[in-house]
C-alpha cells in the first residue's frame, strides 16, 4: 500500500492505493534483507566494540602521558615531601592504589571507573 | 510496549553507553535500512557496507538523537548522506554500475523481466529521486517522514515520488489507474 497517499491530502501528486502501487511494492519486496540477520548485526557490533576499545586505549594513553608529564614536572618538589611522609602514608596509598586497580578491573570501562561518565 | 516506545527506551539506554541496547537497535532496524540502501545503490554488497558505516556513525552520534525522533528515518538519513558521499567519490558510480550489471542475475527470481525492468528504471533515476521512491513507494514512509529523513523540502519529495513512480510504471508497462 502506498501509505503516503493515504496520509496526505488529495493533492494532485498523491495517489489512491492502486494495483500498480501494489505491483511496485511486490517487486520492491524482493530486495528485502531478512528480518533477523545475526551475521550482519554481529559484524556491526564487532566494529562498534573495536571503536570503543580504540577510544579506551586513546583515553588511557592520554591520561598516562599527561600524568607522567605532570609527575616529571613536580617530582623535584614532590620527592622530598614524599620521603618525609612516606613512612606514615605508604600503607594508605598502597590501599588506595589497590582499590583503584580493582575498580578499573571490576567496574567496567575506564571512564566509568574514573567517574567520567558511563 | 509499542515499537516507538521500545525504540525510545533503547535509544535512551544507548545514549547512556549501553552497547546491548544499541545492538538491539541494530537488530530492529537493519532490515529497513539495508533495503533502502539496496534500492538506492542498486549494489547489494555496497549497500550492506554503507549500512555498516551508517550504524557506526549512528553509534558515534546517538547522543544527538532527540527523544521521540524516528530512529528509522534518522538512520535512513545518515545512510543517504553516506550514499551521496560515496557517489561523489571518483569512479565509484562507474564501478557500481558495473557491479550492478554483474550482480543483477543473482537478484532475479520469480518475475525476472519485471524485476529487471524495475532495477533498470531505478538505476536510471537521479539519486535524490531514487531515494524518495525507495522510501515512499517501497518502505511505507510518508512524504513528511521522507522529507525529514532526506533533509529535503516536502514539495520536492512529493514531486520526486510522483515523477519516479511514473517512470517506474512506464518501465514496467503498467497502466497508472490512479491518474
Amino acid at each position: 500500500m502506498y501509505r503516503g497517499a493515504v496520509r496526505g491530502s488529495c493533492k494532485r501528486w498523491e495517489y489512491a492505493m492502486t494495483q500498480a502501487d501494489d505491483r511496485l511494492k511486490a517487486l520492491f519486496a524482493k530486495d528485502e534483507p531478512p528480518k533477523r540477520d545475526p551475521a550482519f548485526s554481529m559484524a556491526v557490533m564487532e566494529q562498534v566494540m573495536r571503536q570503543r576499545f580504540r577510544e579506551d586505549v586513546a583515553l588511557l594513553s592520554g591520561v598516562s602521558v599527561i600524568g607522567g608529564g605532570a609527575l616529571w614536572l613536580v617530582w623535584p618538589t614532590l620527592q622530598p615531601a614524599l620521603v618525609a611522609v612516606s613512612q606514615g602514608l605508604a600503607p594508605a596509598l598502597g590501599a588506595i592504589a589497590l582499590a583503584f586497580c580493582a575498580a578499573m578491573i571490576l567496574g567496567g570501562r575506564p571512564t566509568a571507573a574514573l567517574g567520567l561518565g558511563s | 510496549m509499542s515499537p516507538a516506545s521500545l525504540d525510545e527506551a533503547l535509544v535512551a539506554a544507548a545514549q547512556g553507553g549501553s552497547t546491548e541496547a544499541f545492538s538491539r537497535l541494530v537488530e530492529r532496524h537493519q532490515q529497513p535500512l539495508r533495503a533502502f540502501l539496496r534500492r538506492t545503490c542498486g549494489d547489494w554488497a555496497a549497500a550492506d557496507d554503507l549500512a555498516q558505516e551508517t550504524f557506526m556513525a549512528a553509534w558515534a552520534r546517538i547522543g544527538r538523537l532527540k527523544a521521540g525522533a524516528s530512529v528509522r528515518a534518522w538512520l535512513c538519513g545518515i545512510g543517504y548522506n553516506k550514499h551521496l558521499t560515496a557517489l561523489r567519490s571518483a569512479g565509484r558510480e562507474r564501478a557500481r554500475a558495473q557491479r550492478y550489471e554483474d550482480d543483477r542475475e543473482i537478484t532475479l527470481n520469480a518475475h525476472p523481466e519485471d524485476k529487471l525492468a524495475l532495477e533498470k528504471a531505478m538505476a536510471e533515476l537521479p539519486a535524490d529521486q531514487r531515494a524518495c521512491v525507495a522510501l515512499c513507494l517501497a518502505a511505507d514512509f510518508s512524504h513528511a517522514e521522507a522529507a525529514e529523513a532526506l533533509d529535503m523540502p516536502l514539495g520536492t519529495v512529493k514531486s520526486h515520488v510522483s515523477r519516479g513512480r511514473a517512470r517506474l510504471l512506464q518501465a514496467l508497462g503498467v497502466c497508472d489507474d490512479a491518474s
